[in-house]
């Protein structure tokens, strides 16, 4: 339970002062954003910046989920403990 | 930009930017992460040579070290020891897709450990998974119809609309962050999706790995 208040959007004259801090933030968030490091141009709207992150992640969770299936059907497949001691080995490497 | 990374020209899924987020062949982040990173902040300035412009915050640094996905990695390669145990190894369709729905909650909880709890969305995934998995088919229906007219109407009449109305959909995506202020939700979501990649770094690598010894059974010289 956060026992934070939501002030999530203020209509009052201190949305200014959020607005800047929002924009910070956005160009932070644009900094991880793969696309924003190609381009690395500073007039990328706040609104793109959350588009660009909500695809990213669903990108990223679809990666995991393809990963998750071709792990599985490796683990299916695989019986002996051998190679999983040849995993740890080449990771450990 | 890692200079590893972009010279050996490998297929590798953002890698203009992720420096490490090479989705084949998880060696090459050995050969970019520096050193003796074993967590340090040095990891990030030593290993690039380049300055980048932006500063990436220290706390988003670890996920890319080596010594994180490695600890990652390890719990990873544990937990699906168990995954493949428990479940009996029954030919159904069904079983394949409940057994890598297994294996992608078994690497979100191992996800959400390595984050230590400090994260927001960590610690949601570690409390309860549930309802994620429920919610999140219902809401990719209605989302890519309507929110691109929904955007450009929104746009027009401010920006605060447009914003609030993605930074919603964006609260959706990471779990526990529904009711987050903007700065905090930003905050989680960067961190999120670092650990994200490295997450699909380090599932590539075992990935790779559990697939080059089982074709090769023959002790293969390493």
């Amino acid at each position: 339970m956060s026992s934070r208040r939501p002030r999530s959007w203020q209509p009052s004259s201190a949305s200014r002062i959020t607005d800047e801090q929002i924009n910070d933030l956005v160009s932070k968030l644009q900094a991880v954003l793969p696309e924003a490091r190609i381009r690395r141009s500073d007039r990328v709207s706040a609104a793109k910046v959350l588009q660009e992150t909500c695809n990213y992640i669903r990108s990223l969770h679809r990666e995991v989920d393809d990963l998750s299936e071709r792990l599985s059907e490796l683990l299916a497949s695989t019986e002996s403990s051998s190679a999983q001691a040849a995993i740890i080995r080449s990771l450990l490497m | 930009m890692r200079a590893v990374a972009r010279s050996d020209g490998s297929h590798a899924i953002w890698t203009e930017a992720s420096e490490g987020f090479v989705s084949e062949g998880g060696r090459l982040w050995f050969g970019m992460a520096i050193s003796n990173a074993e967590g340090e902040s040095a990891a990030k300035e030593g290993g690039g040579g380049r300055k980048r412009k932006r500063r990436e915050e220290p706390s988003l640094a670890k996920w890319r070290t080596q010594g994180e996905q490695r600890t990652y990695s390890t719990k990873l390669v544990e937990a699906l020891r168990r995954v493949r145990r428990s479940p009996p190894s029954g030919a159904t369709a069904t079983t394949d897709h409940a057994r890598s729905r297994a294996v992608r909650e078994a690497a979100d909880r191992a996800l959400a450990v390595a984050a230590r709890g400090r994260t927001r969305w960590s610690r949601a995934i570690l409390s309860g998974r549930t309802l994620k998995r429920r919610i999140r088919p219902s809401c990719f229906r209605p989302k890519p119809v309507g929110s691109s007219a929904a955007a450009r109407a929104a746009a027009e009449r401010g920006k605060p609309a447009t914003l609030e109305k993605k930074a919603r959909v964006l609260g959706r995506l990471v779990p526990g962050c529904r009711k987050l202020s903007l700065p905090t939700l930003l905050e989680e979501v960067s961190d999120y999706i670092a650990a994200l990649e490295m997450q699909v770094r380090a599932m590539s690598a075992i990935a790779d790995a559990l697939s080059a010894a089982s074709s090769a059974p023959a002790a293969e010289p390493m």
